[in-house]
């Protein structure tokens, strides 16, 4: 899950070395807390969040098969 | 263009220079050094300049395919991926038994991942002018033959009783698709409405 989001994150920015991903796990949910660069802060959310929503549903279609919920925080 | 020739005072300007005329990121690129700069007498008279070549390690297509590839991989799905290129577009399909969660409810999970490829390869390839298409086990064409019919079955039903109907919400893709199917058919007329991502097709009487 942790790599996925990674993979996506570095496509999307100009600095892909400084994307991060954080993951911490309970038995029913995934927290993914995701950084970036601050410049690059626009390119993983997008207008109107439209980039992040698209992050999410790609995530959560790859947690669907260990019955799993994941939440992606994008923070600073 | 798939490759190109700078130069520049430094190796790093004369790759910067390239790698922008090739519109591709510096990861994706193959720098061979063919000058190396070097100072003349006095740093005046002789000075030479360096001169690289740049191409890309992968091209658009190869890059789709390792990056859908290494998605699944990353999915813990197993499948297997097609990608062509033609004038106006690169399409890639899906193949595999457990691909299904790509499509998601109503190709909502197809949609959004189509979009964010989308995204990442003109950050690849500046010059790409090219719209990037995903689909997962033909969906797409068993998704338009479905909307075709609903299309003629609802028209059918509209220029018989003289009643409005709305269709569900759609992508701007498949509300076109049936603007499309029904543009010749007689006693009906079809428009969109409402706000996306819940905007719909109602086809009304004329």
């Amino acid at each position: 899950m942790k790599q996925l989001l990674e993979q996506i994150a570095r496509g999307l920015v100009d600095e892909p070395e400084q994307v991060d991903v954080q993951q911490v796990e309970s038995e029913r949910l995934i927290v993914l807390e995701l950084r970036v660069a601050s410049d690059d802060m626009g390119k993983v959310i997008g207008k109107q969040g439209r980039i992040a929503k698209a992050i999410r549903t790609v995530v959560n279609a790859a947690a669907v098969k260990e019955n799993k919920r994941v939440v992606v925080e994008i923070v600073q | 263009m798939s490759e190109y020739e700078a130069t520049g005072r430094t190796v790093d300007e004369a790759v910067e220079k390239a790698i922008t005329e090739l519109g591709i990121r510096k990861d994706n690129a193959k720098v061979e050094v063919m000058d190396e700069p070097s100072q003349g007498i006095l740093g005046i008279l002789g000075n030479k300049s360096a001169k690289v070549l740049v191409k890309p390690i992968f091209e658009p297509k190869e890059f789709l395919e390792k990056y859908l590839k290494e998605m699944l991989v990353n999915m813990s799905i197993e499948g297997s991926i097609t990608v062509e290129m033609d004038e106006e577009k690169l399409e890639a399909m899906i193949m595999g038994e457990d691909v299904g969660v790509l499509i998601g409810r109503r190709g909502k999970t197809l949609s959004d991942m189509q979009y964010i490829v989308n995204i990442v390869m003109r950050r690849q390839f500046k010059n790409l002018n090219k719209m990037t298409v995903i689909d997962v086990e033909n969906y797409r064409a068993r998704r338009e033959k479905t909307l075709m019919q609903l299309a003629r079955n609802v028209a059918r039903k509209v220029s018989q009783d003289r009643y409005e109907q709305a269709l569900e919400p759609m992508t701007p893709q498949e509300r076109r698709i049936i603007h499309i199917a029904l543009q010749d058919h007689p006693g009906i007329k079809t428009y969109s409405t409402g706000q996306e991502p819940y905007r719909k097709v109602i086809i009304a009487p004329n």
